[in-house]
């Protein structure tokens, strides 16, 4: 599967510069920018929540270019601000009369359901939410696509947004730290991590003639133990890396101690000349947020480099032929993906 | 390539906790709408639900789970899935290949605890809740991976109403494309406070038992359940009990309005259509229609409208949601083995409450239960968002 256009909604300016200036965390949060959405109609748009909002402003500009065959979206929780305002009225109002206009922003499949709407896309449309995988099984899905229906064009993208309710019981349950910062993300010794939202989407063809990169193998799976990740990730690496040279392994480290095992095996097993980058520091922690780390990789693969900053240790990498991505998410949920040039 | 075959089959609604006492129940015409009295809300004196008879901490004991470490919504699913599981007789081997898959479906999830969950979301400091990692929609398929200890691709749809019939293309994609060699599929949903709220406040539910397809209808009423399916390829599941072939599937969006379907049906008719085409059958083979039915006004006449312009001659249709209500997450999986238990013992089952058709488009439901020649069975499922998915299920 290759990816051909890709368009990013981070806390950080994505578009104009290339993550020149890094934008710091307020109370342990990192914030998307907020999209501008041409061609919405202002009705529609008063109504949305900021994942659908964010999902529209980097999906929509890729619709409108070509003909796409499918909209599929992963999303842990969409709307959730939306969701819990709708939560809050029944509880608040003691199951009064309701105005529904919550209650139907609050799907998951709002995202998907509305650039199909605006777009008037009656392909197929899916809505992946399996927590810390959902971005990948929107890849997995899309990937199968393309097998299934030659010379055809989809749309595919992670989105989440830190809505304060579901902050909240991220943060009961130890997730999020309100005390952290992006600044010292990686240096502070304590569970927990930042939280972060944003919006990455791509259109995927199976066409290799102007691709920006290939996306070669997703595994995803879940496991609590270190050991499993460790046997995986080396048959992933012997199955699907012929040769690491000139490879780069993009990190999904977060700042939280009881990860860091879980990422040092895995950068041990690459190999320790494989330069490490790292991004959770711009984006914050949320479920889909390896779609960032795909749209990194992807400018990465097309650059040939990457701000230095965002390395973990000094390299000397000239260039840039496959990059290797690891994710963990909450503990459980791994995922693996390789792309190339 | 392999045919795709339904080797086990697990299923809980109003109308029983096994495959057999929902056939029984849909044989005899009886409904599992009622008057529900574990679910708590001001809404159970005036709106008929189809509430599973079992309370949530009767069914947490009778599956040894800690009922404080599970939600209704956890244990409904795990209840259907390890009857499937254990319907395709698979070895903890089988069930922990890493090729094997898991997909699941929920709209409500864990939301089913909607006062624990406001309650948490609302809290200030830590608070001692064990729910806190309950509450997402993934969150009963991620307790069923833990409990089975599922090594493949593990996934979540949420694709409103139609969501676990999306589960169930996705299995059998998977398996098609060689990244599973076999797949446990469905969904689950409870009664929850959150979509009683959130339908009654869009006025499309009925304070009287649920009518598909009649000009009388008033609306849907709600429900819950699971159904998981176990598919396998046939050709690795020769020795073994086959329920059905998963023939075909098409997926679409009507991109019409976020919660009604457009006049001429178009999301619908598309799902239909491309379900028949990657079954590679014609219209005319479609033996049975398994309607996604709600009984609102809108869904009964454009589904409708969608069946008139696909089939020259509209076969024979019902919808069971006249038994077990509108199960939303779970419907596509829960109407999914209805298809498949027709199919067994070539028999359909009628609709329940239908008096006199719609106006414009003059269709009546199967309304007595009877003995017939079945090959092709479709089963469909429109959900918010313009999400519609068909599915069709064939004999062995």
């Amino acid at each position: 599967m290759y990816i051909h256009r890709h368009t990013c909604i981070s806390p950080q300016p994505t578009e104009t510069s290339f993550l020149e200036a890094v934008t710091p965390s307020a109370e342990g949060k990192l914030r998307a920018i907020e999209p501008v959405l041409e061609g919405v109609p202002p009705s529609m748009l008063r109504r949305m929540s900021k994942a659908v909002r964010m999902g529209i402003g980097a999906g929509l500009p890729l619709l409108k270019e070509e003909n796409i065959d499918g909209i599929i979206v992963g999303t842990a929780n969409g709307g959730m601000e939306d969701c819990i305002n709708f939560l809050n009225q029944i509880i608040d109002y003691e199951e009064g009369l309701l105005t529904p206009a919550s209650f139907v922003q609050s799907t998951p499949n709002a995202i998907a359901g509305q650039l199909s709407l605006i777009t008037k896309n009656r392909a197929y449309n899916a809505t992946h939410v399996h927590n810390g995988l959902a971005f990948e099984n929107a890849l997995i899905d899309a990937s199968m696509l393309i097998k299934e229906n030659a010379g055809k064009s989809y749309l595919v993208g992670g989105v989440d947004e830190i809505s304060s309710y579901n902050y909240n019981i991220d943060r009961l349950a130890g997730w999020y730290d309100t005390q952290k910062s992006n600044a010292d993300l990686y240096m502070a010794e304590t569970n927990a991590t930042i939280a972060g939202e944003g919006a990455a989407m791509f259109v995927v063809k199976d066409d290799a003639r102007e691709a920006v990169a290939k996306l070669e193998a997703v595994e995803i799976f879940h496991t609590t133990h270190k050991d499993e990740v460790e046997s995986r990730f080396r048959s992933f690496l012997s199955n699907e890396v012929a040769d690491v040279n000139h490879t780069i392994f993009i990190s999904g480290e977060n700042g939280d101690r009881r990860f860091l095992p879980f990422y040092a095996t895995c950068e041990y097993a690459i190999g320790s000349s494989i330069p490490v980058v790292r991004y959770k520091h711009l984006t914050g922690e949320y479920p889909t947020s390896s779609s960032f780390a795909v749209w990194l990789a992807c400018r990465a693969l097309a650059n040939q480099a990457l701000p230095d900053k965002l390395y973990k240790n000094e390299h000397n990498l000239t260039r840039i032929d496959q990059v290797v991505i690891y994710n963990l998410y909450q503990g459980r949920q791994h995922s693996f993906m390789l792309l190339k040039k | 390539m392999s045919r795709i075959v339904v080797t086990g089959i697990g299923i809980i609604t109003a109308l029983g906790d096994t495959a057999e006492e929902n056939r029984s129940a849909l044989q005899q015409g009886k409904t599992g709408i009622g008057r529900a009295r574990f679910f708590e809300s001001r809404y159970t004196k005036t709106l008929p639900l189809a509430e599973i008879n079992i309370s949530t901490e009767a069914l947490a004991e009778k599956l040894h789970i800690d009922p404080l470490a599970a939600t209704r919504t956890d244990l409904l699913a795990l209840h259907s899935a390890r009857q499937a599981i254990a319907d395709a007789q698979w070895s903890n081997e089988t069930l922990q290949s890493s090729k094997t898959a898991l997909i699941g479906a929920s709209t409500v999830g864990g939301m089913c605890l909607t006062d624990e969950m406001y309650a948490d979301a609302n809290a200030t400091s830590s608070n001692g809740s064990g729910y806190l990692q309950s509450y997402s929609n993934s969150a009963n398929t991620s307790f069923l991976q833990q409990q089975f200890n599922v090594k493949g691709i593990v996934n979540t749809f949420n694709t409103a109403c139609s969501s676990s019939a999306n589960a169930i293309m996705y299995g059998a994609r998977l398996i098609r494309n060689g990244m599973a060699d076999r797949a446990i599929v469905g969904g689950v949903d409870s009664l929850s406070k959150y979509t009683v709220n959130g339908f009654n406040a869009l006025m499309i539910l009925s304070d009287q038992l649920c009518r598909p397809f009649d000009v009388e209808r008033k609306g849907l009423n709600l429900g819950e359940g699971a159904a998981f399916l176990i598919l396998e390829k046939e050709e690795g599941a020769l020795e073994k009990n086959k329920y059905a072939v998963v023939a075909g599937y098409g997926n679409s969006n009507d991109a019409f309005h976020p919660s009604s379907t457009s006049a001429e049906g178009e999301g619908p008719y598309l799902s239909m259509k491309r379900a028949l085409d990657s079954a590679r059958l014609q219209p005319g083979n479609i033996d049975f229609i398994n309607a996604h039915g709600t009984a609102t006004e809108n869904n009964d006449e454009t589904e409708s409208v969608a069946m008139q312009r696909l089939f020259e001659t509209v076969p024979e249709f019902a919808s069971t949601k006249s038994y077990t209500g509108h199960t939303l997450g779970a419907a596509g999986a829960v109407e999914a083995v209805y298809s498949i238990l027709s199919l067994q013992h070539q028999e359909v089952y009628p609709s329940l409450h239908f008096e006199k058709e719609i106006e414009t488009t003059k269709l009546t439901p199967v309304v007595s239960y009877n003995k017939r020649d079945l090959s092709h069975i479709m089963s469909n499922s429109f959900g918010f968002g313009g999400n519609c998915t068909s599915l069709i299920f064939s004999k062995v």
